[in-house]
C-alpha cells in the first residue's frame, strides 16, 4: 500500500478543485460537485486504510479555508487610510508595485467552512446500555458447546383481555451470548387497532418449559417499533436442549424443536477462495450500492429509472473515476484489475453518466450483477409490494474475513424483504464511505431464489447484542412469496461461501 | 534549507511592510531578510511577560506569534496564494469577525468524515434524482455520561484549536500578498532540505498547484495536464512534454527548494521562460537557470527586478 501516493493524490486533487474558485468570478459559489468529488475520494482512501482520517480531515479543512478566503461576495468596503507603500488589507493599494492595486477585501464568509475538527474516535465497543453493563460477548466461556441455529417456522397465537395477535418464531439461536428466538408478530388491540408496539406483546405471560421440565421466560430484545425482533430465553438453557414447549396466554402450546440433529439436514456451505484487493472490494461495494439504490428513490423515479437518459443517478456517480485513480495511486487497485471496467458496465447498464471511469465497460459481469441489471432493464424496478410473510431459515456460515454470519430469518414486511443475521467479528467503524457506505458490514451478500433471480442484501441496520451483532439486510428486489428455496452467496475479500436453504413461509392472519 | 553557494532562499526578495491593528491604532510590521520585525515593539519579549501577568497582548505581538507558529506549517502552502493572479482577499475586519464568532461552524467537508449519517459534503438530494442511499441505521446503547463528557471536552478543545488556527491564518493572510509569498517561502524552505513521506505529498501538491498555472501561461497547457514529482539529487530536475491533445502531459520533476527559491521570489516565469533554479541570488539582480521550451537545456539568465512586495523580474 502506498500511503504517500494516496495522500499525494488527494492533495493534488484538492489543488485542481481550488482552481475553480481561483478563476471564477468573485461571489460565485464554489461548485458543490468539487467538494463532493473530494469527499468521495477521501472517503474511499480512508476506507481502504490508505489514508488516516485525520490527514484527510486536515486536507479538506485546508481546502475549505482556501476556498473561503477566495470567495468575496460583498462589495468592497473603503479601506482605512494607511501609509502609502504598505501592503496588506489596511493598505490603500494592497500589494504595491507591478502587481498593481488590489481591491479592498470584503468579509470572508465561512458559509461552508467549519472548524477543523477531527472525526471523533469511535469506541472499540459500545458502552453499557441503559439496562446495565452488557453481558460478556462471545468470549464468555462455553467450552465445547457449538453454536446452534435452528429454523423454527411456528405460529403462536395469543389473547388476553385487551390484546390479541400472533408471534411467528422464525429461528432459534443459542450462542455464547445466549439463547434467543428471531420473531415477528402482529398485535390487535381492542382500544387502538391501528397501532402496534413490541411492548404490547405479553411475552412475560408466555410459559416456556424444556424437555426436562425447566421453566424459562421470554425477554423482548428488539430494535424499536418494528414488528419483528428477537426475544431472549432466560435463564440460558443447557447446551443439549432438545425442545421447548411454549404456551401463550389464551392460546395453545406449541413444541419447538431446538436440536438441529432432529431436523432434516441442509447442504453444507461451499467455500471458495477469492483474492480481492482492498480497492477491488471497495469498488464492488460501490457497484452493489449502485445496483441497490432504488429503495432510496421516490416511486416516480424508480419506475422511470431505466428509461431516463441521462439517468437520474449521474450525480451519485460523479467522482467514481477519481476514486479509481486514487485507489491505483495508493497501490490498492491494480491497473490490470477487471473491476473498474465492470463498474463502468454497471454504470452503463443503469444509464449513469459522468462517472469518469476511463476503463472501457467490461461485460463479463458477475451473475448477480447481471440479474439485477436485467431487473432494471425490464423496466420494473418498482414491483408491486410483496405481502407480509415470514420464512423460517437458519444457518451458520463459515468465517469470511474474520466475520462469522448466521441467518436468523427472512421476512417480507412493509413491501420490502429483509433478512436477519447474527454476526460476530464486526468492527465498529465511524467512517462513512463513498455513497454513504457503512463499513460495519463489509461483506457482499446475495440471495438467489429458486427462480434463478438474484437479490442483493443491503445493510439497513446493525445492532449490538451482547457482544454479537444483529444485522438486518434489505433485499433488492424483494423476494416473492412463491420462493421455496434460496441460495445464499456471501463474499469477503479472501473467500466466498454459498449455501442452499429451504424456506418455510408463514403469513399473518 | 541551508545557505548554499547560490545564497539564501530569500536573497531575491526585498523587505516589505504592512500595517496591522495594534491597540487603538495601526502599527507597521516588517519582513526583512527572512525575519518578521515589529518596529513599534522593540522589546516584544518583555511585552509577552507582561501579557502573561495579565496585561493585554499587543496586536503586533499576537501577529508575530501567529507568524512563528506557522513558519513550518504546510497548510500555509495549501491555503495561501498560487500566484499573483490568485487574489486572496482577507482583511482585518474578517479577522475581527472571526474573533467574534464562536468555535462552532457549519461543517463544510469535515462532517463527511465524522461518521455522521448521510453524505455530508455532497449536494443536498432531498430525495430527488440520484438520492444517496439511506444510511445504515446503527442502534446502540446510549453512551455513559463520563465518556460523553470526555468526548465533549475533547470536542471543545479541538474546536477552540481550530478557531485559533483559523484566526492565525486569517491574520497572516491579512498582511497581503507580499507577506503571503514570504511566509510560503519560509514554510517551503523549512521542509526543502530533507522532505520525507509526511511532507512530500504536501510539497508535491504545492508545486503542482503553482506550476500548473505557470505552465498554462508558458505553454498554454491545461493546468490539469501538469504532473509534478519531487526531484532529489544533483541537477535542477527534469521536464518533458508528452502526448498530444487530451493526452498531453507536462511531466516535471523539481526539487522542493524550487518553491522557496524560485516561486516565492516571483521568479517562476521570467521573460517568457520557466525558471528552474537560481544560480546567484540577489536583489534586484540575480542569475537564474531557465527553460525556453520543454526539452531544451536550461540556460543561465541575468534578471533584474522591479516592484517591491511582489517582485516582477525581467531579463
Amino acid at each position: 500500500m502506498n500511503r504517500e501516493g494516496a495522500e499525494t493524490y488527494l492533495r493534488v486533487l484538492a489543488e485542481s478543485q481550488l482552481r475553480g474558485p481561483m478563476t471564477a468570478a468573485r461571489g460565485q459559489p464554489w461548485p458543490l460537485a468539487g467538494s463532493a468529488k473530494l469527499t468521495m475520494v477521501s472517503q474511499a482512501l480512508t476506507a481502504v486504510h490508505a489514508l488516516e482520517g485525520e490527514v484527510a480531515a486536515d486536507i479538506l479543512a485546508d481546502l475549505d479555508l482556501a476556498v473561503s478566503v477566495r470567495q468575496r461576495p460583498e462589495s468592497p468596503i473603503p479601506p482605512p487610510s494607511a501609509p502609502a507603500g504598505t501592503t496588506g488589507a489596511t493598505g490603500t493599494t494592497g500589494a504595491t508595485g507591478a502587481t498593481g492595486a488590489r481591491p479592498r477585501p470584503g468579509r470572508v464568509r465561512f458559509a461552508r467552512t467549519g472548524p477543523m475538527i477531527r472525526p471523533p474516535a469511535w469506541p472499540s465497543a459500545f458502552p453499557a446500555g441503559a439496562r446495565g453493563p452488557e453481558r460478556p460477548g462471545p468470549e464468555r466461556p462455553r467450552p465445547g458447546a457449538p453454536d446452534r441455529f435452528v429454523p423454527v417456522g411456528l405460529r403462536i397465537p395469543y389473547r388476553d383481555e385487551v390484546l390479541s395477535g400472533e408471534v411467528f418464531l422464525m429461528s432459534f439461536a443459542h450462542t455464547a451470548s445466549g439463547a434467543r428466538f428471531a420473531v415477528a408478530w402482529r398485535v390487535h388491540s381492542s382500544f387502538d387497532p391501528d397501532r402496534a408496539y413490541p411492548g404490547m406483546v405479553p411475552f412475560g405471560d408466555f410459559a416456556v418449559t424444556d424437555d426436562r421440565g425447566r421453566r424459562y421466560h421470554l425477554d423482548f430484545a428488539g430494535e424499536g417499533p418494528d414488528l419483528y425482533g428477537e426475544v431472549e430465553l432466560r435463564p440460558e438453557p443447557p447446551d443439549d436442549l432438545r425442545w421447548l414447549d411454549i404456551s401463550a396466554p389464551g392460546g395453545r402450546s406449541v413444541r419447538v424443536e431446538a436440536d438441529p440433529a432432529a431436523l432434516a439436514a441442509v447442504a453444507e456451505p461451499e467455500v471458495s477462495p477469492l483474492t480481492l484487493s482492498p480497492g477491488e472490494q471497495l469498488l464492488i461495494t460501490l457497484a452493489e450500492r449502485l445496483l441497490t439504490v432504488t429503495p432510496d428513490l421516490p416511486p416516480d423515479l424508480r419506475r422511470q429509472l431505466s428509461a431516463m437518459s441521462p439517468g437520474p443517478l449521474h450525480i451519485m456517480a460523479a467522482g467514481i473515476g477519481d476514486v479509481i485513480a486514487a485507489l491505483q495511486a495508493a497501490d490498492v487497485l491494480s491497473p490490470l484489475s477487471p473491476v473498474p471496467g465492470q463498474l463502468a458496465a454497471v454504470c452503463a447498464g443503469m444509464r449513469v453518466s459522468g462517472h469518469g471511469i476511463t476503463a472501457p465497460p467490461a461485460y463479463d459481469l458477475p451473475e448477480p450483477w447481471l440479474s439485477l441489471l436485467a431487473f432494471y432493464q425490464r423496466r420494473k424496478p418498482d414491483t408491486p409490494p410483496v405481502p407480509d410473510g415470514y420464512a423460517a431459515v437458519a444457518a451458520a456460515l463459515p468465517e469470511l474475513d474474520g466475520i462469522r454470519l448466521a441467518l436468523l430469518g427472512l421476512l417480507n414486511a412493509d413491501g420490502s424483504s429483509w433478512i436477519k443475521l447474527l454476526a460476530r467479528g464486526l468492527v465498529p467503524e465511524s467512517r462513512t464511505g463513498p455513497f454513504g457506505i457503512d463499513y460495519y458490514f463489509p461483506l457482499s451478500f446475495w440471495i438467489r431464489d429458486n427462480g434463478g433471480r438474484w437479490h442483493a442484501g443491503r445493510p439497513a441496520l446493525v445492532r449490538q447484542a451482547h457482544g454479537e451483532w444483529v444485522v438486518k439486510l434489505q433485499l433488492v428486489p424483494p423476494l416473492a412469496r412463491s420462493t421455496t428455496s434460496i441460495e445464499v452467496l456471501a463474499a469477503g475479500s479472501s473467500a466466498q461461501v454459498r449455501v442452499r436453504l429451504p424456506l418455510r413461509w408463514g403469513y399473518p392472519q | 534549507m541551508t545557505d548554499g553557494p547560490n545564497g539564501r532562499w530569500f536573497d531575491c526578495l526585498p523587505s516589505c511592510q504592512a500595517q496591522v491593528p495594534c491597540g487603538a491604532g495601526w502599527h507597521p510590521v516588517r519582513w526583512e531578510a527572512g525575519q518578521l520585525r515589529l518596529p513599534e515593539h522593540p522589546d516584544a519579549e518583555a511585552e509577552l511577560v507582561l501579557a502573561a501577568l495579565g496585561g493585554e497582548k499587543a496586536g503586533c505581538v499576537r501577529l508575530a506569534e501567529a507568524w512563528g507558529r506557522h513558519t513550518s506549517d504546510l497548510s500555509v502552502l495549501a491555503i495561501g496564494p498560487r500566484g499573483p493572479a490568485d487574489e486572496i482577499a482577507v482583511g482585518w475586519d474578517d479577522v475581527a469577525a472571526a474573533e467574534q464568532a464562536g468555535p462552532g461552524g457549519s461543517g463544510g467537508f469535515l462532517s463527511g468524515l465524522s461518521g455522521a449519517p448521510g453524505l455530508p459534503g455532497l449536494p443536498r438530494w432531498a430525495g430527488g434524482p440520484g438520492s444517496p442511499p439511506a444510511p445504515l441505521r446503527r442502534l446502540a446503547s446510549p453512551p455513559q455520561a463520563g465518556g460523553l463528557r470526555a468526548r465533549q471536552q475533547q470536542g471543545s478543545a479541538e474546536a477552540e484549536q481550530a478557531r485559533r488556527r483559523r484566526l492565525d491564518m486569517l491574520s497572516l493572510l491579512s498582511l497581503g500578498y507580499g507577506f503571503q509569498l514570504r511566509l510560503a517561502g519560509q514554510v517551503a524552505a523549512a521542509h526543502a532540505e530533507a522532505p520525507d513521506a509526511t511532507t512530500r505529498p504536501a510539497l508535491v501538491a504545492a508545486i503542482t498547484g503553482r506550476l500548473a498555472l505557470i505552465a498554462e501561461q508558458w505553454l498554454g497547457i491545461d493546468p490539469g495536464q501538469v504532473a509534478v514529482s519531487l526531484h532529489s539529487g544533483p541537477g535542477w530536475g527534469q521536464l518533458e512534454l508528452a502526448g498530444a491533445g487530451d493526452k498531453r502531459q507536462l511531466r516535471v520533476a523539481l526539487p522542493a527548494s524550487w518553491l522557496a527559491r524560485v516561486w516565492a521570489c516571483g521568479l517562476a516565469l521570467t521573460g517568457g521562460q520557466l525558471v528552474v533554479a537560481v544560480e546567484r541570488a540577489g536583489w534586484p539582480r540575480a542569475r537564474v537557470l531557465a527553460l525556453r521550451a520543454p526539452g531544451a537545456d536550461p540556460v543561465p539568465l541575468d534578471v533584474h527586478a522591479r516592484g517591491a512586495d511582489a517582485p516582477h523580474w525581467d531579463v
